[in-house]
């Protein structure tokens, strides 16, 4: 139950509240504990957490436990974000509020190059990272190679780097 | 047919999505935008900006992006295929983990996976702040986001309400 009161009041992202709801009023886990949940889960692919929501339910009443924690995140924002969808739908004639979509849309993409640079922040003494990491944009968002391609690949080379001690 | 398309690529995608859903935003663009053209780069940016803006993980942008194309069997399953692989893997991966926790392979692969998300979310975001032609006004508002959110500790809904105000204004 406690995913779907994460899910149903997650806005602006949800880590912040599913750390509130489930270490600071619950204590289903302790702090050391949900980090290490979602520094695994940030590894694995997915959403992160979506993710959290199958270890912890894996952990806590098994696979049930999974599949609820998973229903109970996606039911009510589902069903939001579709609701959301179709009212703009049936307005996305108006300029106006297509060129305020837009607008949110852009800053969102900010956002990702800012989270990119907080992550990367680390790696910038690594020049072996921060070459995979250039590498990876090129490929990606220059030559638009198939992701399909360049993280397989990417991955090898990087775990190659990375035995070698050069990340 | 376009639903059976949708979802076995969107579950593939789900198998290379390391560091989450804004990794794999540049591939959705390219393939449902530049490859079947289901979407106009428009349309691609507006059901970002909707599923960014609302409540709940962001993956659920997928689900817009299905309904777009195939309507609510779309969206059911663009969600279901682009969370199943990923989820079958969270569920055998969890113990295992834990097992290898002091394995030199597990640091290996934890600094190995590091730049390759930042190089993907950092492609992710150029690549929807330039839908179609370049265009300055998207990347002032896109510039202005990244500089705030990394100067400041606000609340990303912040910007994303500035996002929405210098829209109104400039586009």
């Amino acid at each position: 139950m406690g995913f779907f009161w994460i899910g149903a009041r997650s806005f602006g992202g949800v880590m912040p509240w599913a750390y509130r709801t489930m270490v600071e009023e619950r204590r289903w886990l302790t702090h050391a504990d949900f980090t290490e949940t979602i520094g695994l889960c940030q590894f694995l692919p997915g959403p992160n957490i979506g993710n959290a929501s199958i270890v912890l339910g894996k952990r806590w009443f098994g696979l049930a436990g999974s599949i609820v924690a998973f229903l109970g995140l996606m039911a009510l924002p589902f069903v939001w974000v579709l609701g959301l969808f179709m009212v703009y739908s049936d307005l996305s004639s108006n300029a106006t509020l297509k060129a305020v979509v837009t607008g949110v849309g852009a800053a969102g993409a900010g956002l990702f190059v800012g989270t990119a640079v907080k992550l990367g922040r680390p790696l910038a003494k690594k020049p072996a990272a921060l070459v995979l990491i250039a590498a990876c944009f090129v490929l990606v968002a220059v030559a638009r190679v198939s992701l399909l391609m360049v993280v397989p690949i990417g991955l090898g080379v990087a775990l190659f780097a990375a035995r070698r001690g050069w990340l | 047919m376009s639903l059976v398309e949708l979802g076995l690529y969107f579950a593939l995608l789900s198998l290379v999505s390391v560091g989450g859903l804004p990794s794999v935003m540049p591939e959705m663009q390219r393939y449902v935008v530049d490859v079947k053209g289901w979407l106009t780069p428009s349309d691609f940016i507006q059901a970002f900006a909707v599923g960014q803006a609302a409540p709940g993980p962001n993956v659920l942008i997928a689900s817009l992006i299905g309904w777009k194309v195939a309507g609510l069997p779309g969206a059911f399953v663009a969600l279901g295929s682009i969370c199943f692989p990923a989820a079958v893997i969270a569920w055998w991966v969890a113990e295992l983990w834990d097992r290898f926790k002091d394995s030199p392979w597990r640091k290996a692969i934890q600094r190995a996976i590091a730049p390759i998300v930042v190089g993907m979310i950092l492609s992710g975001g150029v690549v929807l702040a330039t839908p179609g032609s370049p265009d300055w006004r998207l990347w002032l508002i896109a510039g202005l986001a990244a500089a705030g959110m990394l100067a400041t500790k606000l609340n990303p809904l912040w910007f994303l309400g500035a996002g929405a105000a210098l829209g109104a204004l400039l586009l």
